[in-house]
């Protein structure tokens, strides 16, 4: 339906457009078509406890920002841990959503091993560091959680992938190859479209005003997109 | 935020003996970098968030007033080259095809109607408007072409009943004559309808006929005026002869009178 001059859609019946079905032949499934069972403590735990190192979760995500078997899959917009509950719940409510035999899923983010100390509740400040707690893995923005593929729509693999991606411990939405490059596009050309003369970027490299004193040295790096975990997508 | 400022230390004891202060320091105190909570900015901080903000382009005239250029990829359908193929035949074989106006009907009415029209030979064609347009508008048709608005139903025929097809669809409400094109000639419902009133082919052919005969007859019958004036009086005086030859014969009488004209 197209709008006239005025703005409005005259609703019409015209002649019926047969669409022909989508073709699937260059899909190639992997051997397991479910998503592979976590375990909540690796193989080999760890003895000595690490440091907390929350720099894991700031900025942009280097690793599994593009699709490599899959067509549709969740984007994490902000940072965050993914424990073994959030795995488990992403693993069972995919397998209960998805068709096993013409979709597939596959994990992009590895089991835990990063250590997470816990001490013991109702104890003074003090006394060392606790002892491990439970097992975590670091996911930053712009990573691929999970992928899913196979012979299907977007529309048919979106349902789950919403419900999976609104419990997520940080913003995530379910994209499909399209949609993640129709973003990053978005994205470019608002940079190049943008009217405002100021940009962050050009403020903090050429330390305008002296507003480096008030911005940390990873301002320069993360260009006011990121602050904290959390992802400013607003932002240029 | 920047540490402490170790430069006062490297400075010596002058520079307070001067009664400088140094200037604002931020230490880092509460919570770290990351945080699960929003962390509270500085305002400065603020201040630069809210400065260096995305401004859309503001074009002069909004999109919404411009019309858009339609980019319709027209994909050449197999089924749509189909019916004009088959619009097009309809329009080289029919002698006549009259354009209806279709409100919708019962189905039985439908029905008979169709059977009505096919006892006159004539057909019911639905075709639909984004077909016929494009087609008519590269024949010969042009003008036929503001008819096809809105449901419309074509009725096609081989001879042209006129007069049968107005009787049918007189009983039909729900149809409505707008337009016909017969023998290539485009007629309206008025037009229409004096053809229907018009006499049969024969009969017309026959007037012409009498009517471009009548000059020759008169020009033949001038000059035959003559000669059977001559073969009337002769007539008539073989008759008076035949009457005479009971009384008395008169020969010379026929001989004096051809010799006096």
């Amino acid at each position: 339906l197209s709008p006239g001059p005025g703005g409005v859609a005259v609703p019409r019946a015209g002649l019926k457009k047969l669409v022909m079905p989508p073709d699937y032949s260059g899909v190639t499934f992997p051997e397991r078509t479910k998503l592979k069972f976590m375990d909540k403590v690796p193989a080999v735990p760890k003895v000595r406890r690490e440091p907390r190192r929350l720099r894991d979760i700031r900025g942009p995500s280097r690793e599994a920002t593009d699709f490599t078997q899959g067509q549709y899959g969740i984007l994490a917009l902000g940072g965050g841990y993914l424990h073994w509950g959030h795995f488990e719940m992403i693993r069972l409510t995919i397998g209960r959503g998805m068709d096993p035999k013409n979709m597939f899923a596959v994990w992009r983010v590895p089991p835990p091993t990063k250590t997470v100390t816990r001490k013991s509740l109702g104890h003074r400040m003090g006394g060392g560091k606790g002892p491990i707690d439970h097992y975590v893995t670091a996911v930053k923005s712009g990573r691929l959680v999970v992928e899913v593929g196979g012979r299907c729509e977007f529309e048919e693999v979106r349902p789950f992938l919403t419900q999976v991606a609104k419990k997520l411990p940080f913003p995530a939405i379910p994209v499909s190859r399209d949609g993640l490059q129709e973003m990053r596009r978005e994205e470019e050309e608002k940079k190049l479209n943008n009217q405002n003369p100021w940009t962050f970027e050009r403020i903090v490299t050429a330390n305008m005003l002296g507003m480096r004193k008030y911005l940390s040295p990873y301002d320069l790096r993360l260009k006011g997109r990121y602050w904290g975990k959390f992802f400013l997508k607003h932002r240029v | 935020a920047p540490a402490a400022k170790m430069a006062a230390l490297s400075g010596g004891a002058a520079p307070w003996r001067r009664g400088w202060l140094p200037a604002l320091q931020f230490v880092r105190r509460g919570s770290k970098a990351v945080t699960r909570h929003w962390k509270a900015m500085h305002f400065q901080r603020q201040k630069l968030m809210a400065v260096t903000e995305y401004l859309a382009p503001r074009p002069a005239v909004p999109p919404r007033c411009l019309e858009a250029p339609r980019e319709r990829i027209e994909e050449d359908n197999g089924y749509v080259r189909l019916l004009r193929r088959q619009v097009e035949e309809a329009f080289r074989d029919n002698r006549m095809i009259a354009v209806c106006q279709y409100n919708s009907m019962p189905g039985e009415d439908m029905v008979m109607m169709r059977h009505y029209l096919r006892k006159y030979n004539i057909e019911v064609k639905f075709v639909l408007n984004e077909i016929v347009r494009p087609v008519l508008s590269q024949t010969k048709y042009k003008n036929l072409l503001p008819l096809f608005v809105a449901r419309n139903i074509l009725l096609v025929s081989r001879e042209t009943k006129a007069k049968e097809m107005l009787r049918v669809l007189k009983g039909v409400p729900q149809i409505n004559l707008l337009g016909a094109c017969i023998d290539d000639t485009i007629l309206s419902r008025q037009g229409v309808e004096n053809f229907a009133k018009l006499p049969p082919l024969e009969a017309a052919q026959g007037q012409t006929v009498g009517s471009l005969a009548l000059l020759p007859s008169q020009t033949s019958s001038l000059l035959q005026r003559s000669p059977a004036y001559l073969t009337a009086l002769l007539d008539q005086h073989i008759r008076q002869l035949q009457d005479g030859k009971t009384g008395t014969p008169a020969e010379p009488g026929p001989a004096q009178s051809s010799g006096a004209h």
